[in-house]
């Protein structure tokens, strides 16, 4: 069981709290219908399936409820940081160095 | 007294007698015996038959690590007979009055087995037997060898009554959890809680003390072992320290999780009212210490299983801790210093100590001279070729080794044999991390590399040898994890006298001059892997540690390769002729010992096994006969039999009665979301396929919700309350799914919206009232909603009294008869449910169940989500398509909907059947075909999604995904079952009122 | 508030180490709303609106509880339900929110005694000493949303959606038992 950092709580709370809600920064387009159809799959279904750091979504469900991103290791299962949701995409490589 | 204890010695209390059973005999042991320490006591040291060659074994250790002595516990027969243990670790097992233990894995009595057969029979079971052997013919499979190996499988027998036990559970949090609470243990508790950290220290033992239990003639401060033990476990408990005993850490998990499984009631006499059996502690711990000290090493030589050979530690366990001498006449056979003071503590304690048998040609002048002053003989730079004994060792066969050659033999008569063979750090803990492990040439083993955790490792553990360098490293370990806490500590060093600190030698199976198919030495007693099994296996072919272990199951018994890792990686090593740290140990994995079942699930057994959820009307329900239905965590009546009915007879007249009068039926458990907002209906238009905004308050319509990829995720009928409020409601099952993705789209798609939503689903009962006497039933119980025809039409809602009770009331129907659907507040609704059915008294009312509410609604074409669709349905091909709000620039899911695959020819879309004799039943979920007569594999092109007889239509009726279903109206589809191709007929979902006229009341 | 009190075993000395309660009902809301109206809700509402998670406002008999960045659980005595509906009501033309009856949806569990914080830790994995007297949150209980409120060092209560209630009484019951026997 993680412990997972809830950014909008500021508390570092057990994982049973959390849901897991996919890979982050996948917006969905202002005007779906001007996709085309491999545009379309592209969001849809294509995901970037990392090892090492992911962009994911959490959420704190059984907390503030709110969705949130993080970055999480996936070889090492570490959370890197988390973040509130809509705030830009960090800079992979100054968390890297971090660690 | 019995022959072999000595009187006074020990930590057992000698005033105190415990008597219990082995095998059908009665034994007498002391309080604080184990029933190994209580059998060699009594000078027996057969406990039981190994595995494979059901060859005797007897104690190899004094501990955890135990791979022989396994026996079935119990207290007693009859009601108790629900507390029988196989695989009881007969070291570990405290007596306790009238424990039953009984030993295990044997035909016939443990001293003449008959399965002992396939000992004289080994060379037929060589490594990787069940592979080679088992292959061919495939038709013995089923016959032949499954029925034998699943007799021979498994060690004892499984217990054959349910656990009358219960088993807890805990989470605890701590600043630093130290385990092991052995002289490196203990000092780092104290450290650690001396600098005011929170401290928890844990051992899997009855008692506190480690190694110092077992060696009692060090000094430590200027005071005996014993006593600056009691000490020391004063002052930690003064600190607050959380002290913890038979308290085993069973797997160390990500971010300083530790698992603890807890003993509290198997060394009990008696089981105390309410006590559990075992706790499993989930432990979250800033810092962690692992102190787990060092595993011994067996040495691998020919008959190095029999009993009365067990490890030279363990030997001196047993006289210190419990006051049993292992033996009266003992050869030592080592390779480390350690099992040279073992043999002064039993020459000390009256055993005939015969000879020291070290395999290094010089061992330490100061413990040669102790040795020759003790009158022991000294046999150095010599190996053991082998055992004799039937049922105990009787003599051991000694040699020199010079250059690499064997010399000549020479047999000493002994009763017990204590080898030695070095000890290796417990790294079980450790791996469990993914920590890496570092090969240290000069001690010839792995310890533990770089970390993962917040933790700090000390002592045995980490391969420090030595009372004063143990406690000093625990010290400093614990001082280490309190300034990692952000307090200031110190690490004091304590002065030891007496000291025994050692070095020693690793070994691959001993030399020998006997051939080598006359050699029998076993590396993994329980699993009876010898050197030759992990030899054969390299030459066969396997090369990595992995497919050696796998291939002889070598390190995959109980004991999780505690006794054998080591040795099994030196003669794999060997083999291959590699260095050990190329070739690598297997991986430790969880549990660290065998931990039961019980203390996994804790209270999730029984009535708590998982969350039963029921309605507020379910007391009702089950006052009156329901047969219940699992429906996602809920339990709903399924029907309501009356006088012996059975499911059928029951939904037949619940289908009639509510058809040709009233029927009532509890809806409690549909979602419930209000959708709140001035942007409530901007909301509503953009999650769900249909049109809103034109919908008026006080009216109500069937939505369908997709996912972005065009299939349908869930329905329900959403009832506008006012401009800014919906009371959306949605499939049972889909209620928490349905919240997270509205509020995922509200929070990260759309935070410009202002509504909210609030989950409804358990604030409301819902009562469901169907059929043409409805509103003669419901109408008297109305106050301020005139429930007319025509001031409240088909698809209406209000706000009002129902029975007294404030009411949202919805008329709707999931039946084709006039239907309501009414909501008062979750407490009143058994009041609401039974005024209803006094109400309807008169009509007739007859409760009916999720079983006739699904008949009903399958009569009149209606999905069920999640049984007609399955995640790749969208509503074209559920006959929904008129739900879609075609206008709508968009909505989650149309662009999905436009996708090459959805527009495509021939997708499977949802259709009627009737079989041709209306008395056959179609099964759900059966494959549909077109042409029965065609070759197999038959194309099958769609399957049977909901099927019931119908009472209403006198006739069997169907639902089915068939592909380009709508297109063949008509047409005969043939649905192959085991007992013949049942012909049907696709027809439309509507089977009853198809024009809706019943819902013209 | 306390109206049934449970059966439980008298450990030595005569108490308990910890009692399980029902409560009675109180009047329940779920507000949300955005931060620019949470000051003229609030005042509404008689409150200052919180800002933290976990913090409580409390206006007499009345508590609201920040559960997350838009939301508040409210407490109220039963008879002030309706007034509290009608208040937010008035606000919601100039203060856009939504405030939603949930008396019904939760029952709560008054856990006392000095056992009572570890009686919580057989199926609450937060730390609850990181859990100051005063404060709330929402986390779970075995597998059950709670809402966890501290009321004192050995006071706690326990809001469980009504029909996970059954599972979580039973639960609490059988760590009562465990504690009442001494282990
Ligand atoms: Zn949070």
């Amino acid at each position: 069981m993680l412990l997972i950092h809830c950014p909008y709580c500021d508390e570092t709370l057990p994982e049973l709290e959390f849901a897991y809600a996919g890979e982050a920064h996948v917006d969905r387009p202002a005007d779906p219908s001007a996709l085309s159809d491999e545009e379309w799959r592209d969001f849809l279904f294509i995901r970037a399936n990392p090892k090492g750091p992911h962009f994911e979504r959490w959420r704190h469900v059984h907390g503030c409820a709110r969705f949130f991103n993080a970055v999480r290791d996936t070889v090492s299962d570490r959370f890197l940081m988390t973040y509130k949701a809509g705030e830009p995409r960090p800079d992979i490589s100054k968390l890297e160095e971090a660690q | 007294m019995s022959q072999f204890r000595i009187p006074g010695k020990g930590r057992v209390d000698h005033a105190e007698t415990v008597s219990f059973s082995f095998d059908g005999k009665r034994y007498e042991g002391l309080r604080g015996d184990t029933v190994a320490s209580a059998l060699l006591a009594h000078g027996v040291h057969l406990m039981g038959r190994s595995f494979k060659y059901h060859r005797p074994r007897g104690p190899v250790t004094a501990d955890s690590a135990e791979p022989n002595a396994l026996i079935g516990t119990s207290r007693g027969a009859g009601e108790k007979e629900g507390r029988f243990e196989p695989n009881t670790r007969a070291t570990v097992q405290e007596l306790r009055q009238g424990l039953v233990a009984e030993s295990q894995n044997r035909l016939g009595s443990l001293s003449f087995d008959l399965g002992a057969v396939n000992d004289a029979l080994h060379p037929l079971f060589p490594a990787g037997f069940y592979y080679k052997t088992f292959m061919w013919p495939r038709s013995f499979w089923d016959k032949l060898y499954e029925p034998v190996i699943r007799h021979a499988a498994g060690l004892g027998r499984a217990p054959s009554k349910v656990d009358p036990d219960s088993y807890a559970s805990r989470y605890l949090h701590s600043d630093l959890l130290v385990v092991g609470a052995g002289p490196s243990g203990l000092m780092a508790a104290l450290a650690a809680a001396r600098a005011g950290v929170r401290v928890t220290l844990v051992d899997e033992n009855p008692e506190m003390g480690g190694a110092l239990l077992s060696d009692p003639g060090i000094e430590i401060e200027g005071r005996p072992a014993w006593d600056w033990l009691s000490g020391a476990l004063a002052e930690l408990n003064a600190l607050g320290v959380r002290l913890m005993t038979r308290t085993t850490a069973i797997g160390y998990y990500h971010q300083n999780m530790i698992g603890l499984c807890e003993k509290l009631t198997d060394h009990l006499d008696e089981i105390p009212e309410g006590a559990p059996r075992e706790r499993m502690w989930r432990v979250r711990a800033t810092r962690v210490v692992l102190a787990q000290g060092a595993l011994e090493k067996p040495l691998v030589f020919h008959g190095n299983d029999r009993p009365g050979v067990m490890l030279a530690g363990a030997a001196q366990s047993y006289l210190h801790r419990w006051g049993v001498r292992v033996g009266e006449r003992a050869v030592i056979v080592t390779s480390h210093d350690s099992a040279w003071y073992a043999a002064f503590d039993l020459a000390e304690a009256g055993s005939k100590v015969v000879a020291i048998v070290d395999t290094r040609a010089t061992p330490p002048e100061a413990l040669v001279s102790e040795a020759r002053a003790r009158g022991i003989e000294v046999l150095a730079g010599h190996t053991v070729t082998g055992t004799k004994g039937r049922l105990r060792v009787a003599s051991v066969t000694v040699n020199p080794v010079r250059g690499g050659t064997v010399g000549a033999a020479r047999l000493l008569h002994c009763d017990c044999l204590l080898m030695s063979g070095g000890w290796t750090p417990s790294l079980h803990l450790f791996s469990h991390t993914k920590g890496s492990l570092q090969w240290d040439a000069e001690s010839e083993t792995f310890l533990p590399g770089r970390m993962t955790e917040e933790c700090h490792i000390a002592g045995a553990g980490r391969g420090v040898w030595g009372y004063a360098e143990a406690l000093a490293d625990g010290a400093k370990a614990g001082a280490d994890a309190a300034t990692a806490l952000g307090r200031e500590a110190e690490a004091i060093t304590p002065d030891v006298a007496h000291d025994r600190p050692g070095t020693g030698e690793s070994h691959k199976e001993l030399p020998t001059d006997r051939k080598s198919h006359r050699v029998r030495a076993f590396v993994d007693y329980q699993n009876d892997v010898t050197a030759k099994d992990l030899r054969l296996a390299v030459r066969e072919g396997m090369r990595s540690i992995e497919h050696v272990k796998r291939y002889t199951t070598n390190g995959m018994a109980t004991d999780q390769g505690k006794m054998s890792n080591m040795n099994g990686l030196m003669i794999a090593a060997d083999a291959v002729g590699k260095p050990p740290p190329q070739v690598g140990l297997t991986t430790f994995r969880p549990p660290y010992t065998p931990t039961t079942f019980g203390a996994f699930a804790g209270y999730h057994r029984g009535a708590t096994f998982e969350v039963t959820r029921a309605t507020p009307i379910d007391g009702w329900a089950e006052e009156n006969g329901a047969v219940y239905e699992p429906v996602s965590l809920w339990r709903r009546a399924w029907y309501f039999p009356i006088g012996g009915e059975d499911m059928e007879e029951a939904v037949a007249r619940e289908c009639r009665a509510m058809r040709a009068s009233v029927g009532i039926f509890d809806a409690s458990t549909l979602g419930k979301i209000e959708v709140m907002g001035p942007d409530a209906v901007e909301f509503m238009n953009r999650m769900y396929t249909n049109p809103w905004t034109k919908l008026a308050p006080g009216r109500c319509r069937y939505g369908v919700l997709l996912g972005e990829d065009g299939y349908i995720r869930d329905d329900g009928v959403i009832g506008r309350l006012s401009d800014d409020l919906f009371h959306v409601t949605t499939t049972t099952g889909g209620a928490a799914r349905v919240l997270n993705m509205m509020e995922d789209y509200l929070q990260t798609e759309w935070p410009d919206l202002d509504v909210w939503l609030t989950s409804t689903t358990e604030q409301w009962a819902t009562v469901a009232l169907n059929g043409p006497r409805a509103r003669e039933v419901l109408a008297p119980l109305v106050e301020g909603q005139d429930i007319s025809a025509e001031a409240f039409p088909h698809m209406s809602v209000a706000e009002c009294t129902v029975a007294g009770f404030k009411a949202r009331l919805f008329r709707l129907s999931f039946t084709g008869e006039l239907g309501f659907e009414i909501n008062v507040p979750a407490r009143h609704g058994r009041a609401l449910w039974e005024a209803l059915m006094e109400a309807g008294k008169p009509h007739g009312i007859t409760p009916y169940g999720t079983e006739t509410m699904h008949v009903l609604r399958a009569e009149k074409g209606f999905i069920i989500v999640g049984q007609d669709t399955d995640g790749t349905v969208t509503p074209q091909d559920a006959g929904l398509g008129w739900a879609i709000g075609k206008k709508k620039p968009d909505f989650v899911g149309k662009r999905g909907l436009a996708r090459p695959d959805l527009v495509a020819e021939g997708r499977k879309q949802l259709v009627g059947l009737m079989t041709e004799d209306g008395a056959v039943k179609l099964e759900e979920g059966a494959q549909i075909v077109l042409d029965p007569e065609q070759p197999l594999p038959m194309k099958m092109v769609g399957h049977v999604t909901s099927s019931y007889h119908s009472a209403t239509l006198g006739r069997s009726i169907a639902m089915a995904l068939v592909e380009g279903g709508t297109e063949r109206m008509g047409e005969t589809v043939h649905v192959p079952m085991p007992d013949g191709v049942v012909r049907a007929k696709v027809t439309s979902t509507a089977f009853y009122d198809p024009d809706g006229d019943r819902l013209k009341l | 508030m306390t109206t049934q009190t449970h059966d439980f075993t008298v450990i030595e000395g005569g108490t308990a180490p910890v009692r399980v309660e029902d409560m009675a009902p109180v009047a329940r809301f779920s507000l949300r709303l955005r931060e620019a109206h949470r000051a003229a809700v609030g005042q509404a509402l008689g409150f200052d609106l919180p800002q933290r998670v976990g913090d409580v406002a409390r206006a007499k008999a009345r508590a609201a509880l920040c559960l997350g960045p838009d939301e508040w659980l409210i407490h109220a005595p039963e008879a002030e339900a309706e007034a509290i509906a009608a208040a937010g009501a008035g606000a919601y033309a100039e203060a856009p929110h939504s405030l939603v009856e949930i008396s019904d949806r939760e029952i709560s569990y008054a856990i006392t005694g000095p056992a009572a914080r570890e009686l919580l830790t057989i199926a609450c994995p937060r730390d609850l000493d990181r859990l100051a007297t005063g404060r709330a949150v929402r986390t779970v209980f075995d597998t059950a949303q709670v809402v966890l409120w501290r009321d004192g060092e050995d006071a706690f209560r326990l809001d469980v959606w009504r029909s996970f209630a059954p599972h979580v009484r039973a639960l609490l019951d059988a760590g009562q038992a465990e504690l009442s026997a001494g282990f």
